[in-house]
């Protein structure tokens, strides 16, 4: 029970973590909701899914074509509907969940609404502590640690990271330091969307797939940016962590949990937010008047 | 490089904050902007280095956004005012900020880093980071704090030598003594005249008169969007009308 609680746990919370650092690059970055994040994992789930069982692509192809695929689909995206209309905000959340809406609506029509799996990566088990767990969990926990390692070294060390920081921070004097801010909204976005893209080709194998399937971790990724405290990249991969570990806690503990998960992440997060209205680690620098 | 501003007009939605103003900066100058608390200095400085062309592009369809531009500025006979601001800095014109504006929750190293963004060759960045660590001890000593925690007199001489790693050929510093304590204002003060001894030109405003008159060797006054009076700091104080209306001396 307690390997399946911390295996499970941190399957779900590395998934959510990917996408919620996603979420939350694009939105630091250039200050766009984007609530179609999850949807672009749900594509790619799809994706997968046709090249796998429909064009009969190898599976590694098919994973890797999807990313790429999904990346392109969302700088179009950006392109077309979020580009254009960046500086009103709310325009653009609602924008992208008109967008999450149509691509939900395409795969209901193309595919109906039943679920479908992906076949694993990895097949087989291994057995720690006489429990078995597959070598896709160990797969996903794997590549969802490296992801977020990268993540953290192309923020932290290169120069392209520093600028993205740089832009998240004051974009008017980053472009006053030459950096060209237009270039780095479209380059976050790109990763922001392949990192949704990664997700998805992750736990296509382990999860359902279905035009419902970018829903609820919708809600997780929100939930675990406010948890995290909004802009800070490394504070929602720990509230990510907290709602993964909180859903299979109570998935395993309490009766009818399956039904329960949800409610019991979302009051966590609500306690949070009372005693700390800033997040775990939202920085609150005061605003200096100019 | 000579900077040339010709007929420059700036209009936010209908108010006028620049009205035809012109002014010339010549090659290894210091030269000073003075005039009162909203007489457009800050955005004279914005529209040169691109950033009020950015602000009206990147703020467009919204009240913000509602800019007039007009005007040309020639940077080294070349003409910029269709460039971009971060083509802008490629060609060593660089904007100081009013009071520093660093990349609070960058440590001070990094924020001096995302300043040698266009540069790219590594022996290169080491070596101005020395000689910015020279110029300013105390940004050495401070270098693995976070900049939002840093002092007001710092953060200015962290700005300036985020430009000196930006490659900076001219200099526009925006109101460099502000709000610093007399001590740190001296300190600065001798800086800024070191990194004009550099070989830098620079082109900076001030709201305080006497700093600006010390520091540059030509003044331009400005008030409500127009150019009114320029010289040297004892021809200005010479023209009565000058020195009582604008100067308030």
């Amino acid at each position: 029970m307690v390997i399946d609680i911390l295996v499970n746990g941190l399957v779900a919370g590395g998934i959510y973590a990917v996408l919620a650092v996603g979420f939350s690059l694009i939105f630091g970055v250039a200050r766009i909701v984007n609530m179609a994040h999850t949807a672009f994992y749900m594509l790619t789930a799809y994706f997968i899914f046709v090249g796998t069982t429909m064009l009969n692509i190898p599976l590694v192809a098919s994973l890797i074509l999807a990313i790429i695929l999904i990346t392109i689909i969302g700088l179009i995206c950006f392109k077309l509907f979020f580009d254009r209309v960046k500086q009103h905000e709310t325009t653009v959340m609602i924008i992208s969940v008109a967008l999450a809406m149509l691509f939900q609506e395409i795969l209901f029509l193309v595919f109906g609404g039943h679920y479908t799996g992906i076949p694993p990566l990895a097949k087989g088990f291994v057995d720690i502590a006489s429990i078995r767990v597959s070598y896709q969990h160990i797969f996903a926990i794997v590549t969802t640690g490296l992801i977020l390692l990268g993540l953290w070294l192309l923020l932290s060390k290169t120069g392209l990271g520093k600028a993205i920081r740089a832009v998240s921070q004051d974009r008017e004097i980053a472009n006053l330091m030459g950096i060209n801010v237009n270039q780095i909204f479209l380059i976050v976005m790109g990763i922001s969307v392949a990192l949704a893209g990664l997700a998805g080709a992750v736990i296509a194998p382990i999860y359902m797939v279905s035009p419902l399937m970018w829903i609820q971790p919708l809600t997780i990724v929100l939930a675990s940016v406010v948890l995290g405290g909004l802009g800070s990249v490394g504070g929602c991969v720990v509230g990510a962590l907290i709602l993964g570990y909180t859903e299979i806690i109570v998935t395993f503990l309490v009766p009818g949990g399956a039904s329960l998960r949800g409610a019991v992440s979302m009051s966590i997060m609500v306690v949070v937010l009372l005693v700390r209205p800033e997040g775990l680690f939202g920085v609150a620098f005061e605003e200096e008047r100019l | 490089m000579q900077l040339k501003v010709d007929n420059l007009t700036v209009l936010y939605d209908r108010a006028m904050v620049l009205n035809k103003v012109g002014l010339v900066v010549e090659e290894g100058e210091m030269v000073s902007l003075v005039g009162p608390n909203g007489a457009g200095k800050t955005t004279l400085l914005r529209a040169v280095a691109g950033l009020v062309k950015w602000e009206k592009e990147s703020l467009k369809g919204t009240v913000g956004g509602k800019i007039t531009l007009k005007g040309e500025v020639e940077f080294g006979r070349e003409n910029i005012s269709r460039l971009r601001a971060h083509e802008i800095v490629r060609r060593g014109l660089v904007l100081c900020p009013e009071r520093g504006r660093p990349f609070r929750e960058m440590n001070v190293r990094e924020n001096l880093e995302v300043g040698a963004h266009l540069c790219t060759d590594k022996g290169a960045i080491e070596e101005s980071l020395q000689k910015v660590f020279q110029l300013f001890p105390v940004l050495e000593k401070r270098q693995n704090q976070i900049s939002g925690t840093i002092s007001g007199g710092e953060r200015t001489m962290l700005a300036i030598g985020r430009c000196l790693m930006a490659q900076a050929k001219f200099l526009l510093i925006d109101e460099p003594s502000v709000g610093l304590a007399p001590l740190v204002k001296e300190h600065l003060f001798d800086r800024i005249k070191d990194v004009h001894g550099m070989g830098i030109t620079i082109l900076l405003t001030e709201q305080d008169i006497s700093f600006a008159f010390d520091l540059a060797t030509r003044h331009y006054v400005l008030s409500q969007g127009q150019m009114m009076a320029q010289g040297s700091a004892e021809e200005l104080l010479a023209d009565e009308v000058v020195r009582q209306s604008y100067l308030g001396l």
